[in-house]
């Protein structure tokens, strides 16, 4: 069930209200039974692997606690990770990994007689299977106490809020939160809704608007040459940023509505003055996972390198987070990009700093932003390519003319008696879409912290004419034939 | 060696590692109270304290520190263990 369709939005009312109408102690059940249902609702077997998975992670909980040594309790960890990077490796990467192995195997003069698979994905495998690790990690490190409760753990996995595509939660957050008692409260409805509502603009308004333009580019980028490129490049950075961000607020604003309160995913990542601080405003839940659990491992581990374990661990722990997003070189080296920019800026912090104090400190802020911004942009070229061939074309052909030396053509050319197109859409579309960033930037504003709490000193009507105002823009501006959340494939 | 020594020595790192000579440590610091220690610093933070200390942290308890003083602690367990 797509967040962005009308199912979900009667899925959600019912879900709710009976959540608030039922006893506390039938609560659990409710949430797991929504969840269930909310996850069949895409491949009904594949609830299957959910099962086998919590079931291991169950036990190896309770089996991590209560074994004696540290080797019984390595074994019962180490059985828990096997299962749930197993069930990840033959679902998502199996045909990846074969397709390296006949690669190998043709440089050595012989076929690769392996079969290929032709399963289908299943939904939000790398979502849950990480928070599932997280909490067979967390019991091994001794920060949370197993869960007896079967019913309550399988919530922890399948919650449906966030069971599609996060934010990746951690026990000591989530855990006793379905041990308590919630109760019905004005002030969660209306800061839920509010989330919800601006992540379904965000998504179905910015987002899908602005995917127009740039999936017209990027399925066939090869006629293209110059400012179309240069644009779907860019565009492609917000409609990312709305497309997830978007997600993330529903489901933090889903749950919310029933109390629970869910990890923010994103920190105006945008404002970001370099890499390093990119990635603690985006896809927050993710990164803290790979820093908490692979990172920091590995870094201590090669400590005695100095600087160099810990580019090592940097380099590894993003192009693992890379391929995490796909089975694809195009990932991994959208991964290793971001591993050698916070790698360069590492090693030159000390550098860097004293570069900082020479200009002014208008100049250097903005500067920096916008640097950060850019490499983002490049990183995500190979993100949203098909191949790493398509990937370098576009890379090349940012700033080239075409043949006839035109940089800003942006239209077909023109057909017997119908009009050229920008991007694929009439001009007032085009223009019309681009508009959309700098609405973008200015609700931003509007919606950070002071500036929310003013907005709630408005009169009631104001504050309801507001919302009005983004449902009716929602239905007459939104895009309508549901398309898939971009997280939704990893 | 006595904690208020320790904590002393841990502020002369920290300020050496993260550049900052207007870091004044207590017991109950932690990453977020200072800017620049983040888990890129915190490696070479423990680095340093072992060479300056000449001792080896299990990964365990460095992952198991939540604030200063529970380095120190962990510190001063290593310099004068309990027979």
């Amino acid at each position: 069930m797509l967040f962005n369709s009308f199912g979900f939005l009667v899925f959600f009312i019912v879900v709710t209200t009976l959540f608030f109408t039922i006893p506390n102690r039938f609560r659990w059940s409710l949430l797991l039974f929504a969840s269930c249902f909310f996850y069949m609702f895409f491949k009904p077997e594949y609830i299957l692997i959910l099962a086998f998975t919590i079931v291991v992670d169950y036990f190896a909980g309770i089996l991590i606690e209560s074994a004696e040594g540290q080797k019984r309790k390595q074994f019962f960890l180490i059985m828990s990770l096997v299962a749930n990077i197993g069930v990840l490796a033959v679902f998502k990467y199996y045909n990846f990994i074969n397709d390296q192995v006949t690669g190998i195997a043709r440089l050595l003069g012989y076929a690769n007689h392996i079969p290929y698979l032709i399963w289908i994905l299943p939904i939000g495998l790398s979502f849950h299977t990480f928070q599932a690790m997280s909490y067979t990690i967390e019991v091994y490190r001794g920060n949370q106490k197993s869960e007896r409760h079967f019913g309550i753990y399988s919530l922890y996995v399948m919650f449906y809020p966030q069971l599609v595509s996060g934010p990746i939660e951690r026990p000591q957050n989530m855990l006793h939160q379905f041990h308590e008692e919630k109760h019905f409260s004005y002030e969660n409805l209306f800061y839920g809704l509010q989330r919800i509502i601006w992540g379904i603009f965000k998504k179905v308004v910015i987002a899908d608007r602005l995917a127009m333009m740039v999936d017209y580019i990027y399925k066939d980028p090869y006629p293209w040459h110059g400012l179309p490129i240069l644009l779907a490049v860019i565009l492609f950075a917000f409609q990312i940023y709305c497309d997830f961000s978007g997600y993330s607020d529903i489901a933090v604003g889903t749950a919310r509505v029933m109390g629970y309160k869910l990890m923010e995913n994103f920190n105006y990542p945008f404002r970001s003055r370099n890499i390093t601080e990119f990635w603690r405003r985006w896809h927050i839940s993710l990164y803290s996972w790979f820093n908490d659990y692979l990172f920091t491992p590995v870094v201590i581990n090669k400590r005695a390198w100095g600087s160099w374990g810990v580019v090592f661990a940097l380099l590894v722990t993003f192009s693992i987070s890379g391929l995490w997003h796909g089975a694809n070189w195009t990932f991994i080296l959208f991964g290793v990009l971001h591993g050698l920019a916070v790698s360069y800026e590492f090693l030159t912090k000390k550098y860097r700093k004293r570069w900082s104090k020479k200009l002014p400190v208008f100049l250097y802020g903005r500067l920096s932003i916008l640097i950060t911004f850019c490499y983002a942009c490049i990183t995500w070229i190979f993100f949203r390519s098909t191949s790493v061939h398509q990937a370098v074309y576009m890379l090349k052909n940012l700033f080239k003319t075409n043949a006839n030396g035109q940089y800003f053509y942006l239209g077909v050319a023109e057909i017997r008696g119908l009009p050229s197109t920008y991007m694929g859409l009439p001009f007032w579309q085009f223009a019309g879409s681009l508009m959309l960033i700098p609405f973008l930037f200015f609700s931003e504003w509007l919606l950070s912290g002071d500036n929310m709490n003013r907005f709630r000193t408005f009169p009631v009507y104001l504050r309801w004419a507001a919302f009005y105002i983004i449902i009716l823009s929602v239905l007459i501006l939104g895009v309508f034939d549901t398309k898939q959340f971009i997280y939704f494939q990893f | 060696m006595q904690v208020e020594n320790i904590l002393q020595e841990l502020n002369l790192i920290f300020r050496d590692i993260l550049d900052n000579d207007k870091i004044s440590l207590s017991r109950t610091t932690t990453a977020d109270d200072l800017e620049e220690w983040d888990s890129l610093t915190h490696i070479q933070l423990v680095v340093a304290i072992e060479k300056k200390f000449k001792i080896k942290f299990t990964a365990a308890e460095i992952q198991g520190w939540k604030n200063v003083g529970e380095m120190c602690d962990t510190l001063q367990n290593k310099l004068s263990p309990k027979t």
